[in-house]
C-alpha cells in the first residue's frame, strides 16, 4: 500500500537549535500513527512543517504522489492535511459554529452571488459535535468553554473539513477517561473510513490502546519505528529517556499516621459567587499530597481560582497554619505564602513577551514586593541566580535562560511555569494539571519534587485529570462532582472505578 | 526586552527591532543636510529642533505607557492644552509662576487619574475613554479662557523657558530628557516597571501571577497624565502664550513617535530611548518640512502616511521574526 504522505530526510534548524535531524516518517491510510519522545523532541515540529506552519531547512514531503520542498499552509489543507494544535488554537471570540468553519466556510449561490451557506454549515457542525461529543449550542462564544471543551472544538474543527490525514497533537492533555474513550472511538472510526491518522501523547497507556505503529523522537533524531502491537511500555520509555521509571510515589508514612499531622491548610466552605463551587471544605496535613478528581466542570480549578483569590468568592475562609488568611486577589495570596500553576498555559501561564529568566522572576519578585506590588527593584543577579537554579533542577530544554519562553516546546513551557512557582518558594502550592504535556521521564522528576516539597513540610494540593498519576501520587483524593465535593477516598487503596463511580453519579 | 543573544547570523528582524529608530534617525539627517546643508547643523537649528522636540517626547513618553499595556491614551493632547491653559490663567491671577507650574503638573496628573478611575470603572476601552475624555478637556479649555488665548506671563517665567543650557540644550529639552530618565529607571529597573511588561504581554497571566491589573492601569495613566502636564507647561513657555486650541492633533504625533521607538502597538514591547529616539525623529521632520516650505496642510498629509508606514514595518518585522 502507498503512504498517504511521506515525509523524507527533514531537517529543521531554529537560530541556535537543531530541532530535526534527517527525519523520516510517513503515514498509512487506515492507520494511527503515534509519535512519541521527550519534551522537545521535536514532535510539534515535525507536525507545522506538515501543516505549512515551518518550513523545513531540508528534506521532501511526498503528498499523493506529489513531491514537496516545504508545504504553505494552504497546499497543506489541499492536500487533505489536518492539525489539531497541542496550544489550543481556538478564536475565543468566536462561536464554536464560527470556529469550526474558520477560513473555510461553505458558500452557495444566491442571485448570482456566492453567499455564506449558514444552513449546510449548521448541518455539518450538528455531525462533527456530536462526533466528538460537544454538547454545547453551536452558537456559544469559545471563549466561554472550559479548556476541555475547547480541546474538543479543536478536534471537531479538524474533522468538519473532511481530512485525510488528521494530525493529533497531544488531544487528550484536559481530557478525563469517558471523554479519552469517546474520541479514541472517533479515531477508530476515522480509520475504517481509510484516513490516517498521526497521534502524539504523553500518556503512556493510551499509545497501546489507540496506536498501530509508534516512532521514538529522541533530540531532534530518529529512534526507530514499532508495531504498538510487539513492543511494551516499558521498552519505549526506555527508549524516550532511557532509563526506568519508578511507579508510585506516595509518602513513606500511612495515611493513618499523617492524619495524626498538624493541618497545615485548610478550607471551609468556600462558595464562589457565581456558584460553580459549593460549600467546600477540606484539610491538609502536614506531608501529604492531595489530590483532587472529578469531571470536566466538577468545580474543582473553580474552587482554587476562588481560594487563590483569582474570582470572587461568596463565602468560606482559608486557614494557613491555623491563621485564617485574607485574600481579595492573587497578590495577597501570593503574598501570604499560597502559590498556584494554572492549567491553561497559554491563557494564564506566561507572559509571551518575556524570556525564561524574566517569566521565573515574577513570582519570587511578587512575593517579595512592597506596595501592593509596585515597590521594589530588580536584581539582574538574582533573576540569574532563580533561572538559573530552576532550569537545571527542572531540566529544562532551552539554549539559556534568556530564551524566548514562547520558543520552547510544551512540556519545558509548562516546566518554566512551574520554575516561578518553587523559585517563590511558596507555602503551598496549587497544582492544576502540573504534569499536562509533560513527558514520562519528567513527569517522575516532578512527582518526586512534589513529594520532597510534601516532606519538607510545604503543602501540596493537587488537581489531575489523569486518573493513574493521582492514584500513584496522591496520598489522599478528594472527588468533586457537580460544583460539590463528595468524597475523600484513600489513595493507596482506591480504584479508577471508585473516582469515575462517585464523579458520575448523585 | 526582546534581546536574543541566541541569535547567530544576520537577520533583518533582529537587525531592525534594535537599531531601526537610530537608522530612520540618521537617514532623516542626512537627508536633510543634503536638501538644506545650512539649515541643519548651525548654532540656531540645533536648539530649535530640541524645542520642538521636547513636547513631542514628552507626550510621546506618556503614551508609551498606555501603549506598552497595549493600551492608548488619546487624551493627552487636551491634557496638554488644558493644563498648559491652567498654568497659564494661574500666571495671569499673580499667582508665582513656579507655582502655576507645579499646580499645572499636577492638573495633568489628576487628569490621568481621572481616566485611570474611569477605566477602571467601567471596563470599557481605554480608547473610548480617552477619546471622550479628549473632547470634555478640549471643551473644558475653551470654558476657562474664554475661547481667547492667554499671555502676558512673568517675566521670570518667559526668561527660564526660552534659556538655553552651552547655548545648545533648551530648558524644554533638558526637562524632557530629566523625565526620560526617570522613566527608564521606573521600567528598567523597577518591579513595577517590570509588571507593566508582563501585564501587556499577557494581562490575565498577569493577572493570576498577582499582579494587580486596575492598581497598574491607574499609575500608568496617571504617569500619562503627568507627561501631558509637563509636556503643556514647556508648549506654554515655547510660545508664550497659551492658546484655546492648544495641542489639537498632538496626540497623533505622540503615537507615531512611540510606534518609530520600537514599541510594539501589541503591547508589552519596547524601550524609553527608542521613544525619545522617535520624539527626536517627529521633531526633526517637522522642522525639516518647516525649512523646506512645505505647508501646515501638507504635513499634516506626511505624517499621517509615516504612522501607517512605521505600523506596517512594526507588524511585518514581528510576524516575519516568527517563522
Ligand atoms: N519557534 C521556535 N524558535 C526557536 N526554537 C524552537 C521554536 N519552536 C520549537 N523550537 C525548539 O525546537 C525543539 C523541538 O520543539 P517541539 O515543540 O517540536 O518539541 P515537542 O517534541 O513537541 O515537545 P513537547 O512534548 O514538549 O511538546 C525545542 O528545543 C524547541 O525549543
Ligand atoms: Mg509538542
Amino acid at each position: 500500500m502507498e503512504p498517504l504522505i511521506r515525509m523524507v530526510g527533514i531537517t529543521k534548524t531554529f537560530p541556535g537549535v537543531k530541532a530535526l535531524d534527517g527525519i523520516s516518517f510517513d503515514i498509512m491510510p487506515g492507520e494511527v500513527h503515534v509519535l512519541i519522545g521527550e519534551n522537545g523532541a521535536g514532535k510539534s515540529t515535525l507536525m507545522k512543517i506538515l501543516s505549512g506552519v515551518y518550513q523545513p531547512t531540508s528534506g521532501k514531503i511526498i503528498c499523493n504522489g506529489r513531491e514537496y520542498d516545504q508545504l504553505s499552509t494552504k497546499t497543506s489543507v489541499e492536500e487533505g492535511i489536518a492539525i489539531v494544535y497541542q496550544e489550543l488554537s481556538v478564536i475565543n471570540e468566536l462561536s464554536i459554529l464560527e470556529n469550526l468553519f474558520v477560513g473555510k466556510l461553505p458558500t452557495k449561490k444566491f442571485m448570482g452571488l456566492s453567499v455564506v451557506d449558514f444552513k449546510s454549515m449548521r448541518e455539518k457542525a450538528k455531525v462533527v459535535l456530536e462526533q466528538v461529543g460537544l454538547h454545547h449550542d453551536p452558537d456559544t462564544l469559545v471563549g466561554d468553554l472550559a479548556v476541555p471543551d475547547k480541546q474538543l472544538c479543536e478536534i471537531a474543527k479538524a474533522l468538519v473539513s473532511g481530512a485525510k490525514v488528521i494530525v493529533l497533537d497531544e488531544p487528550t492533555t484536559s481530557l478525563t477517561t469517558s471523554e479519552v474513550e469517546r474520541l479514541h472511538g472517533l479515531i477508530r472510526e476515522l480509520k475504517a473510513k481509510g484516513c490516517g491518522i498521526v497521534y502524539i501523547s504523553h500518556k503512556m497507556k493510551e499509545l497501546k490502546a489507540i496506536g498501530d505503529r509508534i516512532t521514538v523522537l529522541k533530540d531532534g533524531t530518529y529512534v526507530g519505528t514499532y508495531p504498538a502491537a510487539e513492543i511494551t511500555l516499558d521498552e519505549l520509555i526506555k527508549l524516550m529517556v532511557g532509563r526506568e521509571i519508578k511507579g508510585t510515589y506516595f509518602a513513606d508514612e500511612s495515611v493513618d499516621e499523617l492524619m495524626t499531622h498538624p493541618v497545615i491548610f485548610e478550607a471551609q466552605g468556600i462558595t464562589r459567587s457565581d456558584r460553580t463551587c459549593r460549600d467546600i471544605s477540606f484539610q491538609l496535613h502536614e506531608g501529604e499530597i492531595l489530590g483532587f478528581a472529578g469531571l470536566v466542570g466538577a468545580g474543582r480549578t473553580e474552587t482554587m481560582e476562588a481560594i487563590f483569590g483569582a474570582v470572587p468568592k461568596s463565602s468560606g475562609k482559608v486557614f494557613l497554619k491555623g491563621k485564617e488568611l485574607h485574600i481579595k486577589e492573587p497578590y495577597a495570596a501570593i503574598k501570604q505564602g499560597l502559590g498556584m500553576l494554572t492549567e491553561d498555559r497559554r491563557k494564564l501561564g506566561f507572559a509571551k513577551n518575556f524570556t525564561c529568566k524574566q517569566n521565573i522572576s515574577i513570582e519570587p519578585y511578587i512575593k517579595e514586593s512592597t506596595w501592593g506590588g509596585l515597590g521594589g527593584m530588580l536584581s539582574n543577579a538574582k533573576e540569574e541566580k532563580w533561572a538559573n537554579e530552576q532550569i537545571s533542577a527542572l531540566n529544562v530544554k532551552c539554549t539559556g535562560p534568556e530564551q524566548m519562553t514562547v520558543d520552547l516546546s510544551g512540556g519545558n513551557q509548562q516546566k518554566v511555569i512551574l520554575g516561578k512557582w518553587m523559585a517563590a518558594g511558596s507555602e503551598v502550592l496549587i497544582f492544576d494539571e502540573p504534569t499536562k504535556g509533560i513527558d514520562v521521564g519528567s513527569k517522575s522528576e516532578i512527582y518526586i519534587l512534589m513529594r520532597k516539597l510534601a516532606k519538607a513540610g510545604k503543602g501540596v494540593l493537587m488537581i489531575s485529570s489523569e486518573q493513574t498519576e493521582l492514584l500513584s501520587v496522591c496520598d489522599r483524593i478528594a472527588v468533586f462532582h457537580g460544583g460539590e465535593l463528595k468524597a475523600v477516598l484513600e489513595g493507596k487503596t482506591a480504584t479508577e472505578e471508585d473516582i469515575v463511580r462517585i464523579s458520575t453519579t448523585e | 526586552m526582546s534581546d536574543n543573544n541566541t541569535n547567530k547570523g544576520f537577520s533583518f528582524a533582529t537587525f531592525w527591532q534594535r537599531f531601526g529608530t537610530i537608522t530612520i534617525l540618521l537617514l532623516l539627517l542626512v537627508v536633510l543636510a543634503i536638501a538644506r546643508p545650512n539649515a541643519v547643523f548651525s548654532s540656531t537649528s540645533i536648539p530649535q529642533i530640541l524645542r520642538q522636540s521636547a513636547v513631542n517626547i514628552l507626550l510621546a513618553l506618556g503614551e508609551f505607557f498606555a501603549i506598552l499595556l497595549g493600551y492608548i491614551d488619546l487624551s493627552i493632547s487636551a491634557a496638554c492644552g488644558l493644563t498648559g491653559m491652567c498654568s497659564a490663567l494661574l500666571m495671569r491671577a499673580n499667582c508665582p509662576w513656579v507655582l502655576a507650574c507645579i499646580a499645572g503638573v499636577l492638573c495633568g496628573t489628576m487628569i490621568g487619574a481621572l481616566n485611570g478611575f474611569m477605566i477602571n470603572k467601567t471596563g470599557l476601552h481605554p480608547f473610548i475613554i480617552t477619546l471622550g475624555m479628549q473632547t470634555v478637556y478640549f471643551g473644558l479649555m475653551l470654558v476657562v479662557s474664554n475661547s481667547s488665548s492667554v499671555y502676558g506671563f512673568p517675566a521670570g517665567f518667559s526668561k527660564f523657558m526660552n534659556a538655553t543650557l552651552w547655548g545648545v540644550l533648551p530648558v524644554g529639552a533638558i526637562i524632557a530628557l530629566i523625565t526620560a530618565g526617570i522613566l527608564w529607571f521606573l521600567t528598567a529597573r523597577t518591579k513595577m516597571g517590570r509588571n507593566l511588561y508582563a501585564l501587556g504581554g499577557n494581562r490575565e497571566a498577569a493577572w493570576y501571577s498577582g499582579i494587580n491589573v486596575h492598581r497598574h492601569q491607574m499609575l500608568v495613566y496617571m504617569i500619562s497624565g503627568t507627561c501631558a502636564g509637563l509636556a503643556g507647561i514647556v508648549l506654554t513657555g515655547r510660545l508664550n502664550a497659551a492658546a484655546p486650541t492648544a495641542g489639537t492633533g498632538y496626540e497623533t504625533f505622540a503615537i507615531a513617535a512611540t510606534i518609530i521607538g520600537g514599541t510594539s502597538f501589541f503591547g508589552g514591547v519596547g524601550k524609553i530611548p527608542g521613544v525619545v529616539a522617535g520624539g527626536l525623529i517627529i521633531g526633526i521632520i517637522n522642522y525639516g518640512m518647516t525649512v523646506m516650505m512645505i505647508d501646515a496642510s501638507m504635513q499634516k498629509v506626511v505624517m499621517g502616511a509615516l504612522i501607517i508606514i512605521a505600523v506596517t514595518l512594526d507588524h511585518l518585522v514581528s510576524t516575519s521574526a516568527k517563522k
